[in-house]
């Protein structure tokens, strides 16, 4: 009851003036970023940071978390219209969308996946209330030794089903914690890895990083192929039929389940329950080869599933601390820029704020569904922007966001550094993904092991006594054993490296 | 894999091999453990040993793959080579320009530059971009967000 009268002044929080038009602002940008090819919701929301600087921090969260959901919709946009998925988990959507584009049906498959993300986004917004507060409860009974267990477990998860190589992930699960580890020592104050470079005593910052890694690199990429694509669709009818509204409303229903359990999880990326989504609707249906011709419940289960995944990872992140992906990550380094950590003691010091953060949710799911019914044929035209201005434009904000948040050009620096970095990293096909969680993860970590260690007077039997630590230390062994046990079983719940 | 690409992900987990045999060197300066516990190089010095574990591992596994002959390259060529290289020229240039002449004279430079190298030819078009994106820019972060950008070297 108490999280519902919470919710309920959350609600109000978020349709107040200025944070309904950080929302509408965020909604806006994200379906641009999700549109233009390129760049995913990691990149959209890492180099749209620099517009929430000067923000209060309710209003920034807010517009973040609205670029980060309207930019896992706007990728649906050119997956139906030109069959490019703006970001990794629109790539199901294709199969069908696509279809559905070139027999002149764009309208209805854009429509569905609008009200499907709709549906998706409220449902999964309804059941995080229901969810997050408890968890956060139960979390602050976690001790140094569950904390690092629980981050343990998480990255271990990432890890598992970040790619093809375990050994790679592993490897920049290493590195990323090791570049974590500059600056100063959280316990003792003593200065690491500096090499008397003044602007290190702060560390590695996480937004250069990530708009490197992210922005820059696939910006690299896009640049390397270069590719212009023309628009044949027609989208003056958009609403979809009385029959594909009846084929895809059991689509959303289980897409919105698959979504937000998977979400859940972290290191499950959001392909993998878009994927998951899509097989089971054409397991059950009583016409699968329909399925890759056009079948409307393929782009519903996809895309529904696609925006409850989104509000589902958030659990983890309100409730928990832990990011379940690179651009839940990214939206971690946001609370942080903001002065706030997310987890169990964030609902405790701040409710009023993870209460309108949530509550903004709701507010964002409608606004996109207003913005994305109408507009599609807007978006669509954003399509013809040519490529020297758009790269010349993302730079700019990357450049922005580099420099603005210490006012440093080392940072701008460390950005092309991690540009370059990225962009060797994708071609080679190396786990990214990893490598940005440790990052964000790596001071918590350390601190909560050396606390842990410092409680037992250096001996590590202390996770022996620790139950709920040993389970959660079990968790990341049985994932890799399982895996390097029977590889092919776990191939297909693999994350792509795009997102 | 091909022979390149085999190539590429030796040469990058030697890399990274070499770092974390740095870190180790540099944790093992560091104490390791004090009075209290563990020292500031604790957690760093298992994780770069784990990390040479793994690169190691990796070189192992990368190497006892079969390679398949094949032309393809790792990174581009001819046309594609001159824009990634332009666009990282490009932000190299205006981040060191900036620190001499401020953000809007290095991004006027910077946008006029790259869009010229990407293709675009019109300048007119050119010109109105760069203005915007400089100038406009820098008035809308400054005056509007609040975002402090490197001032141009007339600033008081």
């Amino acid at each position: 009851m108490e999280s519902l009268g919470y919710l309920m002044a959350g609600l109000g929080a978020a349709l107040s003036f200025n944070n309904l038009l950080f929302a509408f602002a965020g909604c806006v940008l994200g379906t641009l970023i999700g549109v233009l090819p390129g760049l995913g919701p990691a990149a959209g929301t890492a180099i749209l940071i620099p517009l929430t600087f000067n923000l209060d921090a309710t209003g920034a969260i807010i517009m973040l978390c609205a670029i980060y959901y309207g930019a896992m919709y706007g990728g649906t946009i050119t997956s139906v219209l030109i069959n490019v998925p703006g970001e990794a988990a629109s790539v199901v959507t294709c199969i069908d969308g696509y279809q559905m584009a070139k027999q002149g049906r764009a309208g209805s498959a854009l429509a569905i996946a609008a009200i499907g993300s709709f549906v998706g986004g409220i449902v999964a917004t309804i059941l995080l209330v229901a969810v997050a507060a408890p968890l956060a409860s139960l979390a602050l009974k976690f001790g140094p030794a569950e904390f690092f267990a629980l981050m343990v477990a998480g990255l271990c998860l990432v890890v598992g089903l970040a790619g093809r190589n375990i050994l790679a992930a592993l490897l920049m699960t290493a590195l990323g914690l090791l570049l974590s580890l500059i600056g100063m020592d959280p316990v003792r104050g003593a200065p690491r890895f500096t090499f008397g470079i003044e602007e290190l005593y702060d560390g590695i910052g996480f937004v250069p990083v990530v708009m490197g890694l992210f922005g820059v690199g696939e910006l690299l990429l896009a640049a390397e192929a270069r590719q212009t694509h023309l628009i044949q669709a027609d989208l003056k009818k958009w609403y979809p039929t009385r029959d594909e509204w009846r084929r895809s409303s059991g689509a959303i229903g289980r897409g919105t389940v698959i979504g937000f359990v998977l979400g859940l999880i972290p290191g499950v990326g959001a392909i993998v329950p878009t994927f998951m989504a899509y097989v089971l609707e054409k397991r059950i249906s009583k016409n699968p080869e329909r399925f890759g011709k056009g079948a409307i419940e393929g782009v519903a289960s996809a895309e529904t599933a696609n925006n409850a995944y989104a509000n589902g990872s958030m659990v983890p992140l309100l409730a928990l601390g832990v990011p379940s992906s690179p651009t839940i990550a990214v939206l971690m380094g946001a609370f942080i820029v903001n002065g706030l950590t997310p987890g169990p003691f964030l609902f405790q010091e701040k409710p009023e704020l993870v209460w309108t953060v949530i509550a903004s949710f709701f507010v964002g799911n409608v606004l996109l569904l207003i913005l994305n019914l109408p507009l599609v044929g807007l978006w669509a035209r954003l399509l013809k922007i040519p490529f020297a201005y758009l790269c010349t434009g993302v730079l700019i904000f990357c450049i922005i966001g580099a420099y603005g948040l210490k006012q440093s050009l080392f940072d701008v620096w460390v950005m092309l550094g991690f540009g370059v970095l990225g962009y060797i990293l994708r071609k080679l096909d190396f786990p990214i993904a990893p490598a940005i969680l440790a990052l964000i993860l790596g001071p918590m970590m350390e601190k909560s092991l050396r606390t842990t260690l410092e409680i037992s007077g250096g001996s590590f039997a202390i996770f022996l006594d620790r139950p709920l630590a040993l389970a959660l230390l079990a968790v990341p062994l049985i994932v890799l054993a399982a895996i390097a046990l029977r590889p092919r079983a776990f191939a297909n719940l693999r994350q792509t490296d795009i997102e | 894999m091909s022979r390149n690409a085999r190539r590429g992900w030796l040469v990058a987990t030697a890399t990274m091999m070499a770092i974390c045999v740095f870190a180790i060197w540099q944790s093992l300066l560091l104490s390791l453990t004090d009075r209290l516990g563990p020292g500031p190089g604790f957690f760093s010095f298992w994780l770069s040993l784990l990390g040479v574990l793994f690169a190691g591992l990796l070189i192992l596994d990368v190497w006892r793959k079969p390679v398949i002959e094949s032309d393809e390259t790792l990174f581009p060529r001819g046309e594609s080579a001159f824009r990634v290289l332009i666009i990282i020229g490009a932000v190299a240039g205006a981040t060191l320009l900036m620190g001499w002449v401020g953000f809007e004279l290095a991004m006027l430079v910077f946008i006029a530059v790259l869009t010229f190298a990407l293709g675009e030819r019109r300048w007119y078009a050119i010109g109105l971009f760069a203005i915007a994106g400089s100038f406009g820019v820098y008035y809308v972060f400054t005056r509007w967000l609040d975002v402090l950008l490197p001032p141009g070297p007339w600033a008081a």
